[in-house]
């Protein structure tokens, strides 16, 4: 008996294909026992994500017979009519274990690193484990992957940094003011990154948000939503002596914050440290304000060429993670075989 | 094994944690800070020996001659040191401080600055020993503030010039290393504050033995802390933050380093003239 693996992902095809294929939760114990009738499987796991369907197997036939089986029993069952060679990948062990461990590390994932599929498999696991669909084979495999993309996230850096262009705002506003708490953001223009990079800052504590835009209703409604204070368009200066984070996101054809207004008010802050991110486009920030003393800018392109950096980087441990990946499936796969 | 030789060997310890905080700083102080927090674990055991056997010899704080106050004064800035890098983000704070420790404790190591003398130490009474040993620990105080501002300008520069470094290296955001300047600052001069107050109520007790008319080193030593002071009151006022209140700790402390040897070897007050012989 061995492990083998059919499914499809983002990788394969697109989310049109991958959503005829998904499987709700309540329906796979139903699914498992039809492969388990079929004589397909006599353990499985499920995984059923956005970006993924992939059915992990301990299969009793040889993987060259199982495989068209398998592909005639996700096509029946979920009453797809088109063909699906294109979509569908299947692999038998080693390759099959060695796909396991990178999925449980992100290797595999949309955005490389990522650790929400660890979550979600580990779901599927006990889904699994609940309804008493695995055994001997698939809960090795499954317990050393866990512990494989552990060892992974510590000892590589391919988790290391953020991605997103909020995430990078709230990892730089951490390097200026250490906690967030305490230093309250203004959200000028009520934008959709704006938003996105505000509710990022409050996940990490920043706990008073002032929201302002022209149209005054469109403030209040984000304020409303974020547990934030609106104020007028015209107050912003007067409320700038008093917050530390500011998110800019307007429309306006021209800069909202000069550098000889923001001196003017560096004065009043008592030269206390502000971050501006500058996210709207044209630019809200005069460049010339970073040259200021403790002003920090930083605008869409600077935000979104750290994340490349920090993807970059992450590209560059592939390598690491899947020599660690190796090793490990070597090693489960020899424990398997019987002593000499 | 001299206690000289063990601060050599202290010496050595903070050279190579110098060379390790070069490659720290070319690699963007991201990782392997324990290292550099080892090698100065290395040397302040040595250096501990040192300064234990020159005081048990005198039995007393050694702080008798520029090489005994200089190697007190850098065996508690490197106590300092290990116990603030206990706490990770501060640990980096070595690897700044370790130059300055290697240049202080090799221009310490000049024969001519450690001059045998008596078995009984001519550093002998309270104030005086308090004078000395306080006002060499606010300059370690300063030392140490000066390490967090070299901190802060780096980290500052990383930002505002975007680098990914700012987001990578293992330095403290720059909010919490202000404040440490800000701290150490305060601690200095409040340690130079009791240094100086007890150095000149030394003097007024013992106005007799020693020679009447401005002094050069305590003309010196008010300025350094008329400048220490201002420095608090202008960080307090808002008009120096950040970037330029680091940028000042770091010139104070170089004009201090620059300058306390000299005055003090050119002030008759630091160097009394030797008693007249006894007259048989």
């Amino acid at each position: 008996m061995s492990v083998v693996v059919i499914g499809l992902s983002h990788r394969t095809s697109p989310v049109e294909v991958r959503e005829k294929f998904a499987f709700a939760e309540a329906e796979i114990p139903a699914a498992v026992t039809e492969l388990r009738q079929r004589g397909l499987a006599e353990e499985a796991v499920i995984l059923s994500t956005c970006n993924r369907v992939e059915l992990y197997l301990a299969t009793p036939q040889p993987p060259e017979q199982a495989f068209p089986a398998l592909q005639h029993f996700l096509v029946t069952h979920h009453a797809y009519p088109d063909p699906v060679h294109d979509h569908l990948y299947q692999l038998a062990e080693p390759q099959s274990v060695e796909h396991l461990f990178k999925v449980a590390c992100g290797l595999d994932s949309m955005v490389l690193g990522e650790t929400e599929i660890l979550g979600q498999l580990k779901q599927a696991y006990n889904l699994a484990l609940q309804h008493k669909l695995t055994g001997a084979r698939l809960n090795k495999a499954f317990q050393r992957a866990f512990h494989v993309a552990k060892h992974v996230r510590t000892t590589t850096n391919i988790q290391r940094g953020s991605i997103s262009v909020a995430s990078v705002a709230v990892e730089l506003a951490e390097r200026i003011f250490d906690t967030l708490a305490g230093h309250p953001v203004m959200i000028i223009g009520a934008g959709d990154t704006s938003e996105k990079t505000a509710r990022a800052l409050q996940s990490r504590g920043a706990d008073r948000l002032v929201v302002t835009n022209r149209t005054r209703e469109k403030a209040e409604a984000l304020a409303r939503e974020l547990g934030g204070q609106a104020i007028g368009f015209d107050e912003w200066e007067s409320e700038f002596a008093r917050i530390d984070i500011a998110i800019s996101s307007t429309s306006a054809p021209g800069y909202v914050i000069e550098r000889t207004r923001l001196e003017a008010l560096m004065k009043v802050r008592r030269h206390r440290p502000l971050l501006l991110i500058d996210i709207a486009v044209p630019r809200d920030v005069d460049p010339a304000v970073n040259g200021l003393d403790n002003v920090y800018l930083y605008n869409v392109d600077d935000l979104q060429g750290i994340a490349n950096e920090y993807l970059q980087q992450r590209r560059e441990e592939v390598a690491r993670c899947e020599t660690i990946i190796r090793e490990k499936v070597r090693g489960l796969l020899a424990e398997r075989r019987p002593a000499a | 094994m001299s206690d000289r030789l063990f601060f050599l060997l202290a010496v050595l310890a903070y050279g190579l944690s110098t060379v390790h905080a070069v490659l720290l700083w070319r690699k963007g102080f991201r990782r392997d800070d324990f290292v550099n927090y080892l090698l100065l674990l290395l040397g302040f055991t040595a250096h501990t020996v040192a300064v234990f056997q020159r005081g048990y010899l005198y039995n007393q704080c050694p702080v008798y001659n520029i090489y005994e106050a200089t190697t007190f004064f850098t065996w508690f800035s490197v106590l300092a040191i290990l116990v603030i890098g206990l706490w990770p983000r501060f640990r980096f704070l070595g690897a700044f401080a370790a130059p300055l420790l290697f240049a202080v404790g090799v221009f310490a190591l000049m024969p001519w600055l450690d001059p045998p003398h008596g078995p009984k130490p001519e550093y002998s009474g309270g104030l005086r020993s308090l004078h000395a040993a306080v006002t060499l620990l606010a300059y370690g105080a300063f030392g140490l503030s000066c390490a967090a501002a070299l901190m802060l300008v780096t980290q500052e520069s990383n930002l505002k010039r975007h680098r990914l470094n700012a987001l990578l290296s293992l330095l403290p955001p720059i909010a919490r290393l202000e404040i440490a300047v800000r701290q150490l600052l305060f601690t200095g001069l409040v340690l130079l504050t009791v240094g100086l107050g007890s150095g000149l109520l030394y003097l007024a007790q013992n106005r007799a033995s020693y020679p009447v008319g401005p002094d050069v080193k305590v003309i010196w030593s008010v300025l350094v802390w008329g400048g220490y002071l201002f420095l608090q009151f202008a960080h307090w006022r808002g008009w120096v933050r950040g970037r330029r209140l680091a940028l000042a700790v770091i010139a104070a402390f170089g004009f201090v380093l620059l300058t306390f040897w000299g005055t003090n070897l050119l002030s008759p007050l630091h160097n009394p003239p030797p008693p007249p012989p006894a007259q048989s």
